[in-house]
């Protein structure tokens, strides 16, 4: 069982590797950020994390006595606020509302989430190494005419699915029909509360005729 | 008067001979070593050797010794933690294994903080309190007086450093027991004949396994060497064990 969260540090790290080595920006950037450490803590599920940078890649660690002074930057965070970060949300405004801290070099964390987010692969120069150079553009090219298609298929597919449902055979109103029937409902929703509130004043009205005594 | 022997896998052979005869193994097994790990462990001595790592604790600028360092993958990701500013020692008895590693390192753009020394654990040429990490990842066994190995570690770790001595080990589950024994005297030196096309190596070297004290043994041999607070983890059900002790 000790060797499971090694294992799945060890694959972590393979697969980011490889996909460093596969996008042709990647070097440039991880020269910069060679000999750089980075400690993230997270609190749940309580892992703290070392990530150490150099020119072929990046290096995980599991290190849990890890000292702050043996990092370049400290970031602690639980892993919502992580899966925040990377998926584009301003770093500032998670520090701000205080679900992530950072500590040391701050612009570290963000070249690390540029490193990782911002992959342009070249899966054509991946192809080409197990196929040649020809075969696989004709594959890349094949592939991404698929693409395309499948794009293309979807959105006339959403398009002539929506017309049928909501013009031809009517089965579901449309946006403004939709938005007819709010306004009505809005309306009908304000008469209902004045209604309720002169009834409201009747009744109040009824109440006091009956407790003034008999002249 | 008889000669003083020790064993060499299943043999028992003079002390002074041991240590040629391992070398000769090694020189033999040394350009195809790392393949060969791969295959007979299916990989996961990367794994034992990630938790060695983990396990070391070493930070920036500090200076580690990895013993029977071999082929250096241990050394690889040390040079890295330790950065710049510190310093790590490749050692090893034999110069083909010495040789193979600093090749690799050198192609993997290792060069700076990393040394590298032919000897003998027997008898380390270092000062004493000299660093702060050492381990030493499956040479253990072939050393002729394991003793003496692990005095001379204490004696060049500083106060306060760490030993960790990754090794093969005796599974305590009879089942597995039985399994690991059938590969590593019919299947092991098959796969060197075919990989390395040298069963003889391969054959000691499952000996060598089973003439390696136990967990326990091991433990004791530590603390008598000088080490405070040891403990072991077993790792692949007990096929390797991962011993730490402490330098107080």
């Amino acid at each position: 069982m000790a060797l499971t969260p090694v294992l799945l540090l060890a694959c972590a790290e393979k697969t980011f590797n490889s996909l460093l080595a596969r996008d042709p920006a990647a070097p440039g950037r991880l020269r910069r950020l060679a000999g750089k450490r980075l400690l993230l803590r997270l609190e749940r599920p309580s892992l703290a994390l070392l990530v150490t940078f150099h020119t072929q890649g990046l290096g995980l660690l599991h290190a849990p006595q890890a000292e702050e002074t043996d990092a370049d930057a400290v970031v602690e965070a639980d892993c919502e606020a992580l899966g925040s970060l990377l998926a584009g949300e301003s770093l500032e405004q998670l520090m701000f509302s205080g679900r992530l801290s950072l500590r040391g070099q701050t612009h570290l964390l963000e070249a690390t989430r540029e490193l990782l987010m911002d992959l342009d692969l070249d899966w054509e120069a991946a192809l080409a190494e197990w196929f040649g150079d020809v075969p696989a553009h004709s594959l890349a090219e094949g592939l991404r005419r698929f693409a395309r298609f499948g794009l293309r298929s979807q959105h006339e597919l959403r398009a002539d699915l929506s017309e049928y449902v909501f013009e031809e055979a009517r089965l579901l109103p449309g946006q403004a029909q939709r938005e007819v029937l709010r306004d009505h409902l809005t309306e009908l929703e304000v008469a209902t509360d004045r209604l309720e509130a002169r009834l409201a004043r009747l009744q109040r009205k009824l109440d006091a005729r009956r407790r003034e005594p008999m002249t | 008067m008889t000669k003083r022997t020790t064993h060499f896998g299943y043999q028992e052979v003079p002390v002074e001979e041991k240590a040629a005869r391992v070398a000769d193994v090694f020189h033999s097994v040394a350009s195809r070593y790392d393949l060969m790990n791969d295959l007979m462990s299916l990989g996961i001595h990367r794994l034992w050797k990630r938790l060695t790592l983990e396990r070391a604790g070493v930070r920036r600028g500090q200076s580690v010794l990895d013993i029977a360092g071999g082929t250096g993958d241990l050394t690889l990701k040390f040079s890295r933690l330790v950065g710049p500013s510190g310093r790590v020692v490749l050692a090893d008895i034999n110069a083909s294994m010495l040789n193979v590693g600093r090749d690799k390192l050198l192609d993997h753009g290792v060069g700076g903080n990393v040394e590298y020394v032919q000897a003998n654990a027997e008898c380390l040429p270092f000062a004493d309190n000299t660093f702060d990490c050492i381990t030493i990842a499956f040479g253990l066994r072939n050393v002729t007086d394991k003793d003496a190995a692990l005095a001379s570690m204490a004696r060049v770790l500083k106060p306060g450093g760490r030993l960790l001595v990754l090794e093969f080990s005796k599974p305590p589950h009879q089942l597995l027991s039985k399994v690991y024994d059938e590969y590593s005297f019919r299947l092991l030196p098959k796969m060197g004949e075919l990989v390395a096309n040298d069963a003889d190596s391969y054959r000691y070297l499952a000996e060598s396994i089973r003439m390696h004290p136990d967990q326990e043994t091991l433990k004791g041999m530590m603390e008598r060497a000088g080490l405070e607070r040891v403990e072991y983890t077993n790792l692949t059900g007990g096929i390797v064990a991962l011993h730490r002790g402490i330098k107080l």
